[in-house]
């Protein structure tokens, strides 16, 4: 039962002209018009077709309207209300749901008697409801385009209907012309839209069928349709496997068939394509034949076999459709509608190599997009440094993390064993800026570090002296001297830092150690600008600063900017900035790096002088040296890791103790945002709002870190010290990096592991349970094996064996582990953890101080628990940068339901 | 969704009271099946199979016995079958014993949708029990009815009489087979198909058209099926792991469409638009680890899900990250990137940096906020790209991911590989 329409056709067919199919007098009505993809899809129709839209409808939404640029499209709750309101139309769009799609149209059949059209949008629809839509509309003669279609759109009358096709810009890719177009894709409509402009052709009617079991307007409407086009020449169809809508066409105009989809043989199910699914001969191979049989071809059309007749051309690449138009077309004497837009050669937009040296052939470099893409480029390229995502980062960290199953902690995806193999001053820049500085910037690191070590007569020292004094543990101590280093004791490097952006960054400079032409800059300089970058009194850490970068033998642009604009007076503010813009430069410029961190790196800097700086005695500090070291000499030629080991034993280590002291902090920088060390920093940045980067307190939040330490948490590797120091007083040790000791270390584990056994055991008969542990042996990962190894432990040991490098602690640990198995105090023999390593170095170290008696037990103490600030304030300053890029307000805090109240 | 063999097809078949062959369950004890045997005379023994899997007869998976010893040596020889078809393996997982119907007549019935009438349509011959291609168009009969009105009995009356069917077999097929297009039509189903149905005699010689076989598919975007309580493992070995889990988010709204294209593939291809999937997996061959369409204008949130889930199980043994699509004209690539961006992201930092060259090519509205978007997070996460405008051939850009991954394999891997493990962390410096 169907109403009669075209008659030709043994169903109702109305429209018999593309001509027809989307003209200027359709008036449409939109269900669910304020959905959300009819919101944004349908202010551009209405644009684009000269307000061809009377209303829409959305249950409960009466009254309300969609704004577009053409007016305001009025919404009512049925058809029925906006017809009652005075409207009228004969097409109608649907975006509604998949369940509600059968009813939307049947309310329209019955409200609508002028109904001609039904375009659906939605995807999804029960092949059910298809066919009873189907039903519906061919009783009542109504044309049904979709399902999962993108719609109808006309170049010729500026007319779209229905979808989107033409995206956002519909006038980009439907450009008048002779080419009529079907598709299955709604997407290839428009992507071959664009393709045809290449050899000159644009379109007249483009048509998405969608891909559904149903296509309610098929191939064969759509020929029929062309035939009664004049103004289509030719057309292009792109169809899939699955359904027999191309069997038995009659084609009459020209006509390229693109059939894609050959492996989808394979599928059993849809995938994509819901109706895109062949049964018995219905597939992609049983198509190209259908089609080159109406063609009267032999073959498939390539570039390199271009088979081709007046009737038509198959391919199987759409990129091939417009040269196969172009060569039929030319059979025939057609030429193409204009002169070619562009072509479809590779358009490399954006390229990045990430260091890596690439093959001549996939080394395709960028070229200018075609506008507006290009102009689009530019713009959006002149913002730099990193915009990273904000999410809630409690407990999560874009800094550190842990691989539980190996404990192995990572900082900037580097695990902390390699970082270990480097020095304190590499891993602090590592920690900020995700890269390790090369020789020149190590150098330039340790200027600035160690320039702002020295604190006489400052009040960060006199502060972290009455801290000590009044008995506070180290951690302490350095929060009362870190809490002075506030924003207003680095405004002025802040100042400077964001003067140098502000100048340099759209310059082009990309290595701030070459040669750079920055006069024109100096010139643009306002007397605000260069007061930033001066002092106006002398200032003799700026000219000891001065003097130490003059004397490197390569120059930084920013660091001769600044003394010239500061008319060769440069504060020592401003050349800190100039030292840290320049050694951020590339991670900035290459967006590894916020411009917020680059701003506050100067800030970070100066909490890690004050931390090294005040962890010394007051009167170590004087006018002239630290720690008895000339100041110049400190600035000009130490290491940051030295100055530390200065800072902690009181000279300089040897080569052998700066290897075993700076993996020693590399081994204690991070174990992940987990930790209470590192989340007492996190929490510090969450309370002032990381979504206004500048709010941060970077000083306070590092006196999070460092509140967050304590005699359980840092400090407490001074047990495994004291234990050894139990060990060893009474032997006469008197070098500890000497394998020739003379020691029997077997004999003395032996001893204690027997101790030990009669201890427990005694301790157990009494019922004691709290009997003290050894420390630093055992895991509770690294255990139940016959022998067990906290790997940490053996690369590290792995390491000080291939340089030569011996411990007598660290072999005492290794004798005591099977000792206490021979022994049977365990049952297997124990793992030598991380811990035991910490403490070995630390302890080989202060050895020869602590028996001479020039240092006490409780200095070793301290000595354990700084050593083990100066390591984490690398992994914690990385938190909180982290936390300030990506954190939200009070995003650490734990919501009232999940905390619980005990008695 | 198809689902073969009469021991579910039995309880749809019971829904609408249609005659059935008896079905025993793999469960059935030797008294069962013995008095199965004493009550028809025969058992058939059937592997089950999850899914749709035909031509088992032909393939020797269909065994007959008369006595309980030959049932259990066939169900033994049965239950863990293997069966072959075109590129697919099915292992079956039990049999079903199912009564002989002693019988004059097969017909062969089914209903489905047809593309060509674009109308339901039952297919019917008297000359069933064999492969309806194989039989010559004369002796098939087609019929497409209203779907509003349904299948009525002067469709299978008028059927069977163009086909000179004898007249013994009209009545009992013109009552009972219009039932089926209840099952069919209230049930959510896309294809149904009974061969054979054999018409047994009862005591008085009245045929009744019993099922002795069952094919049915259902349409997974048709919720009806659900009414019928069919649990859901039936239908959860037509996929992987990999693509229940991402089939989970299949909502009208932006599609998550996936495919398995093989487990071992090395271009992992996150496609956008039905066509651009066609395509772009047909090119792809065997490289290609899975085909999909993300196209529809997917929500962040659903996209960010759809990414992290892809790269979970992909992105570990895949070289080149494709993320291929037309120039869209509805699905915004600054959301849609930006949760793929953010999903890469994550997933670097949950299961560290895995080497990977990534090639986008991609057009559509918001088109450089996302592009841009996208190549900040591969700075940041130093992994090496080329993104291609819209204007580029997507072919092109698919033989571009061929020729990055066959470097990825031969040494840009590895290259990668040493520099993220760190073990020469020589970093780019000032």
């Amino acid at each position: 039962m169907h109403k009669e329409g075209v008659k030709s056709f043994p169903y109702f067919l109305g429209v018999n002209s593309l001509a027809e199919m989307a003209t200027k007098e359709d008036t449409v009505c939109v269900l669910n018009i304020l959905g959300n993809e009819s919101r944004t899809v349908t202010p551009v129709s209405h644009e684009f077709s000269g307000q061809n839209i009377v209303f829409g409808t959305g249950p409960g939404k009466s009254g309300q309207k969609l704004e577009t640029k053409a007016g305001p499209i009025p919404v009512y709750n049925s058809i029925k209300e906006g017809m009652e309101a005075g409207h009228k139309f004969n097409t109608l769009v649907v975006y509604l749901p998949p369940s509600g799609v059968k009813d939307g149209v049947a309310e329209a059949v019955r409200f609508n008697p002028d109904l001609k059209k039904v375009v659906i949008l939605t995807e999804k629809v029960a092949v059910s409801d298809s066919r009873t839509i189907r039903a519906i509309c061919q009783t009542n003669g109504v044309d049904v385009f979709g399902a999962n279609c993108l719609g109808i759109a006309d170049a010729w009358n500026n007319v779209r209907i229905g979808g989107a096709l033409g995206g956002s810009n519909p006038k980009e890719s439907l450009v008048k012309g002779s080419v009529a177009l079907f598709s299955n894709s709604g997407n290839f409509t428009t992507t071959i839209a664009v393709y045809l402009l290449t050899q000159g052709w644009g379109t007249t009617t483009s048509l998405s069928s969608g891909k559904d079991v149903y296509i309610h307007y098929g191939p064969a409407e759509f020929f029929h349709a062309l035939d009664n086009d004049d103004r289509s020449t030719s057309a292009v169809i792109y169809v899939e496997p699955g359904g027999y809508y191309e069997h038995d066409l009659n084609i009459t105009k020209p006509t390229v068939a693109c059939i894609v989809g050959r492996w989808k043989a394979r599928l059993s199910k849809a995938c994509g394509h819901a109706g895109s699914l062949a049964g018995s001969g219905d597939d992609a191979k049983a198509k190209e034949k259908w089609f080159m049989d109406y063609f009267g071809v032999k073959d498939i059309y390539t570039p390199e076999n271009p088979v081709v007749s007046k009737k038509g051309a198959v391919v199987v690449n759409i990129a091939y459709i417009p040269e196969a138009l172009s060569a039929v077309q030319k059979l025939n004497g057609i030429d193409s509608d204009f002169a070619p837009r562009g072509d479809l050669s590779l358009k490399c937009w954006f390229s990045s190599t990430a260091g890596y040296k690439l093959p001549k052939e996939l080394d395709v470099q960028p070229i200018k997009a075609i506008s507006p893409y290009g102009e689009q480029i530019e713009v959006i390229s002149r913002q730099k440094g990193a915009q990273l995502p904000r999410q809630t980062m409690k407990d999560t960290s874009g800094a550190s993390m842990m691989d539980p199953k190996t404990q192995v902690s990572k900082i900037h995806g580097l695990s902390i064993l390699e970082a270990s193999k480097r020095t304190l001053e590499e891993n602090l820049v590592f920690s900020l800026l995700k890269e390790y500085p090369d020789a020149y910037g190590k150098r330039l690191a340790n200027i600035a570090l160690n320039s702002f070590v020295n604190h006489n007569n400052d009040i960060s020292l006199i502060a972290a002296n009455a801290a000590r004094e009044n008995g506070n543990s180290p951690n302490t101590v350095l929060s009362a001297a870190v809490a002075i280093v506030g924003k207003g004791k680095v405004k002025d490097s802040i100042a400077t830092t964001k003067i140098l952006i502000d100048k340099f960054q759209h310059t082009g400079l990309v290595n701030p150690s070459e040669d750079f032409d920055y006069s024109g800059i100096l010139k643009e300089l306002t007397d605000d600008n260069k007061a930033a970058l001066s002092y106006p009194n002398p200032c003799a850490r700026g000219i000891m600063l001065k003097d130490a970068l003059e004397g490197m033998d390569r120059p930084s642009v920013f660091v001769n900017f600044v003394i010239e604009a500061a008319d060769g007076k440069p504060s020592s503010s401003a050349l800190l900035a100039a030292i840290w813009t320049t050694l951020a430069w590339n991670a900035y410029m290459t967006k590894d790096i916020s411009k917020a961190t680059l701003t506050t790196l100067s800030w970070h800097s100066r909490i890690f002088s004050t931390m090294v700086g005040c962890s010394v005695a007051e009167k170590k500090h004087t006018d002239t040296s630290f720690c008895g070291i000339d100041n110049k000499e400190l600035v000009a030629d130490w290491g940051f890791t030295e100055t530390a080991f200065l800072a902690l034993i009181g000279r300089k280590p040897t080569d052998d103790e700066l290897f075993e002291f700076s993996m020693l902090l590399g081994l204690i920088i991070t174990n992940g945002p987990g930790t209470i060390s590192a989340q007492g920093a996190k929490g510090g940045v969450s309370a002032d709002g990381p979504a206004e980067t500048e709010r941060v307190q970077i000083n306070k939040a590092m006196i999070g870190f460092m509140t967050h330490t304590g005699f359980a948490h840092g400090g407490n590797g001074y047990e495994a010290i004291a234990f050894l120091i139990e060990r060893f007083k009474e032997e006469g040790l008197k070098d500890p990096a000497s394998s020739k000791h003379g020691l029997d270390l077997k004999a003395i584990s032996s001893k204690y592991a027997d101790w030990y056994k009669a201890y427990k055991a005694e301790q157990k008969s009494i019922g004691n349970i709290e009997y003290k542990k050894i420390p630093c042996v055992n895991h509770p990962i690294f255990k139940g094996k016959p022998v067990n190894y906290d790997p940490r432990e053996r690369f590290v040991t792995e390491l000080f064996e291939e340089k030569g490098i011996y411990n007598i602690f660290l072999d005492f640990y290794s004798n005591l582990v099977n000792s206490l198995f021979e022994s049977k105090v365990t049952k297997d023999v124990y793992c030598v953890n991380i811990d035991a390593v910490i403490a070995v170095i630390l302890l080989k170290i202060v050895w020869k101080p602590f028996i001479e008696g020039t240092i006490s037990d409780e200095e070793v103490e301290t000595a354990a628990f700084t050593t083990f600030l100066f390591g984490r304030m690398l992994g914690c300053a990385a938190e909180v940068d982290d936390h300030t890029n990506r954190g939200r307000n009070m995003d650490t805090r734990t919501a009232a339901s999940k905390c619980l109240y005990v008695r | 969704m198809q689902l073969t063999g009469l021991l579910w097809g039995q309880k749809l078949l019971k829904k609408v009271d249609y005659p059935v062959a008896k079905v025993l369950g793999p469960e059935a004890s030797v008294d069962e099946i013995k008095e199965l045997i004493n009550d028809c005379g025969a058992v058939f023994i059937k592997p089950i199979f999850k899914g749709g899997v035909g031509k088992k007869g032909k393939s020797g998976l269909i065994g007959r016995a008369t006595d309980i010893t030959h049932a259990l040596e066939e169900k033994e020889r049965l239950y863990f079958a293997e069966h072959v078809v075109g590129n697919e393996c099915a292992k079956a997982d039990g049999v079903t014993f199912e009564g002989s119907v002693p019988a004059e007549h097969e017909i062969y019935f089914s209903i489905s949708d047809s593309t060509q009438y674009r109308a339901p349509m039952m297919t019917i011959t008297h000359h069933g029990g064999v492969d309806i291609e194989e039989l010559p168009p004369e002796k098939i009969q087609e019929v497409p009815f209203d779907p509003l009105t349904g299948l009525k009995s002067y469709h299978v009356l008028n059927a069977l009489e163009a086909l000179g069917a004898p007249k013994a077999l009209i009545s009992p097929l013109v009552q009972n087979l219009p039932k089926l297009w209840t099952l069919y039509n209230n049930y959510g189903m896309n294809m149904l198909e009974l061969n054979p149905i054999r018409m047994s005699p009862n005591k008085k010689g009245r045929l009744t058209p019993v099922a002795c076989d069952f094919k049915g598919s259902f349409d997974q975007d048709d919720p009806a099926w659900t009414r019928l309580d069919l649990p859901s493992h039936l239908f959860a070995s037509d996929y992987s792991e990999f693509e229940q889990e991402i089939n989970q988010l299949r909502t009208y709204q932006g599609q998550s469409d996936v495919f398995v294209i093989n487990p071992k593939g090395t271009i992992t291809a996150p496609t956008f638009g039905g066509g651009a999937n066609a395509l772009v997996t047909e090119l792809l061959g065997e490289k290609a680890t899975i085909s999909s369409d993300f196209g529809g204008n997917p929500p962040y949130a659903k996209m960010n899900d759809i990414s992290r889930i892809v790269f979970k199980y992909w992105l570990k043994q895949s070289n080149v990250l494709f993320i291929i699509g037309g120039k869209a004209n509805n699905t915004d690539i600054y959301e849609t990137f930006r949760a793929m961006a953010d999903a890469l992201r994550s997933h670097f930092q949950e299961y560290g940096p895995t080497p990977l060259f990534v090639v986008v090519g991609r057009g559509g509205p918001n088109l450089i906020r996302g592009l841009n978007y996208m190549k900040d997070t591969l700075d940041q996460l130093k992994l090496p790209y080329k993104i291609f405008g819209h204007d580029s051939a997507m072919s092109e850009v698919v033989n571009y991911a061929h020729r990055a991954d066959e470097w990825m394999a031969k040494e840009g891997a590895a290259m990668m590989e040493k520099k993220m493990t760190g073990a020469t962390p020589e970093m780019a410096s000032v």
